[in-house]
């Protein structure tokens, strides 16, 4: 456990500058819920909040499909597997670091989306809830990136994982909703994105839970695909 | 005797995606690594040097035979807590020095002021310790390769596998790796050395195998390797080199080479010529001349489909 965590907040502080950068967004919240007059803007703020959610949705992708290649084509990966660490316990750290390097973005979202929604009415306790559903969105997400990343570069991890979260949601469009729920990204998504003033949403805990339980399940099969992966092969 | 790096039989095929070629790294490689010795591992690039490391340290798996790493099957995890690896292209996080090495540790189980202490320790074996609380991302490439040596030493391994651990480092860091590694056998480690060093290999490796074109082309004690025969050179002075066969005149003194049971007589007739004795000394051959004679020989063409 203490080496997973140790990759897992390895992997967040690599990852510093992409998580600050997202975080100037958050900060541009803040600055309109400094300037503006948040009761008559309140529609606006809410449409940079649900903005800054989509980013680090879209962020969790790009975090888990290139972790591995980035940390093989360093060659630092070796240092780390020559260590005592198994490959289930690396994939481990790379999944709760993709966790906590959104969660930490989810954080300040939420705190800034307490403070400028919440004064504008919105129930501060669904701004959190909200930020769970993100979190949880995100796990899932960049826990799939992770597995086709195992065996494919980013590029093309990122367009399956796409596909792998799009097709449920396309379902629960065209076929039946219950499809939404078989990979609930999209899900998950729609929670904070339908999200208003007049009906913040209800808070169904269904998709969360499914999310938790689809992110080990999806964990557990790049654990399987990985142990087979040649990793001091060249990535390029 | 007890075995702490044994390969059995290893092959390893790399297939290229696009062209379908079959590149094999190690053809039926076998060899074992006894513990306590400093073992140098020879070849030319591409030989499979590095392959056989990465198979051993469960980088990758064999294509056939197999291997064990301190007792245990190559890749398990837990083996590797007794084991110090430096890759041949160090790579390492950009933070500082100290931290690194503690990271590296920790990895390993390690924690406390043990580990604190180890690290500072190593760091000062290295001779970074000036430079504990600097990035490693500012660091030379010579510098970064002795933090590397330094997070290979931090759980203080049994085995250590070092990949060309002196190729960026100047002669005096060579100097201090060279007595760090004969420190670490004398202590009852084992070394496992890859390098392009053959001088280094020359001065410090017990055993000596060479491996050309993933097969094992020379295995043996390195004393052994460099005996050239039974010859011995025989340097004298106050002579004619017309008295022996073969004998060269240089710089004042005549040099010359008999066999080992020849020795004798040829010292005598020099005495009786009324000759001084310089040096007697068993010819000895240099690594780069058996590695070059090795590594020239020409090799049966690979199968079908295989490069």
């Amino acid at each position: 456990m203490k080496a997973v965590l140790l990759i897992a907040i390895n992997f967040a502080r690599e990852q510093r500058w992409p998580i600050l950068t997202l975080l100037l967004w958050v900060l541009l919240l803040a600055f309109l819920g400094l300037v503006t007059d948040i009761q008559r803007q309140r529609e606006d703020l809410l449409f940079v909040f649900k903005q800054d959610a989509v980013y680090v949705l879209a962020f969790s992708v790009f975090f888990g499909g290139s972790a591995i290649y980035n940390e093989r084509r360093s060659r630092r990966i070796l240092g780390v597997l020559s260590k005592a660490v198994g490959r289930q316990q690396y994939l481990s750290g790379l999944v709760l670091g993709v966790t906590i390097a959104c969660a930490v973005y989810c954080f300040a979202l939420g705190m800034t989306g307490s403070w400028t929604l919440g004064g504008a009415g919105f129930p501060i306790v669904h701004v959190w809830f909200l930020m769970i559903c993100l979190v949880a969105a995100c796990a899932l997400a960049g826990t799939v990136a992770l597995m086709f990343s195992t065996f494919l570069n980013p590029f093309f991890a990122a367009g399956a994982t796409a596909i792998v979260l799009g097709l449920p949601a396309l379902a629960g469009q065209i076929i039946a909703p219950q499809w939404g729920y078989v990979i609930p990204v999209w899900e998950l998504g729609a929670t904070v994105i339908n999200s208003s003033f007049s009906s913040p949403g209800t808070a169904s805990w269904l998709p969360v839970l499914l999310a938790g339980a689809e992110t080990l399940a999806f964990w557990l099969l790049s654990a399987r695909i990985f142990a087979y992966v040649d990793i001091a092969v060249a990535v390029e | 005797m007890r075995f702490v790096l044994e390969f059995d039989d290893v092959t390893k095929e790399y297939r290229s995606f696009a062209s379908k070629r079959l590149l094999r790294a190690l053809d039926g490689f076998s060899l074992n690594v006894e513990a306590g010795e400093i073992f140098g591992f020879l070849g030319p690039n591409g030989a499979g040097k590095s392959t056989a490391i990465h198979l051993a340290m469960g980088f990758m798996r064999p294509t056939s035979g197999a291997g064990r790493l301190l007792g245990e099957r190559f890749g398990h995890p837990g083996t590797r807590r007794r084991v110090g690896f430096l890759a041949e292209s160090v790579a390492l996080y950009h933070r500082r020095a100290e931290r690194l090495v503690r990271f590296y540790g920790a990895l390993n189980g390690m924690g406390g002021t043990d580990l604190a202490n180890r690290a500072r320790e190593v760091l000062k074996i290295v001779g970074l310790q000036d430079h504990a609380n600097r990035n490693a991302g500012k660091f030379s490439r010579g510098m970064l390769q002795r933090v590397g040596l330094a997070q290979a030493m931090v759980n203080d391994p049994e085995l250590l596998i070092l990949d060309e651990p002196t190729s960026a480092l100047d002669p005096l860091a060579r100097v201090m790796v060279r007595e760090l590694l004969l420190n670490a056998r004398n202590a009852g480690k084992t070394i496992f050395l890859s390098s392009h060093l053959l001088s280094e290999v020359e001065l410090v490796c017990d055993r000596v195998a060479v491996l050309h074109r993933g097969r094992l082309v020379r295995l043996g004690r390195t004393a052994d390797l460099l005996r050239a025969g039974d010859q011995t050179e025989i340097v004298v002075r106050a002579i004619a080199a017309r008295n022996f066969e073969g004998a060269v005149a240089r710089d004042g003194v005549v040099s010359f080479c008999v066999p080992a049971h020849g020795q004798r007589a040829a010292l005598e007739k020099v005495w009786n010529l009324g000759g001084e004795v310089v040096s007697v000394n068993p010819l000895r051959r240099s690594l780069e001349e058996i590695f070059l004679e090795v590594t020239a020989d020409p090799q049966p063409a690979p199968p079908e489909g295989v490069q």
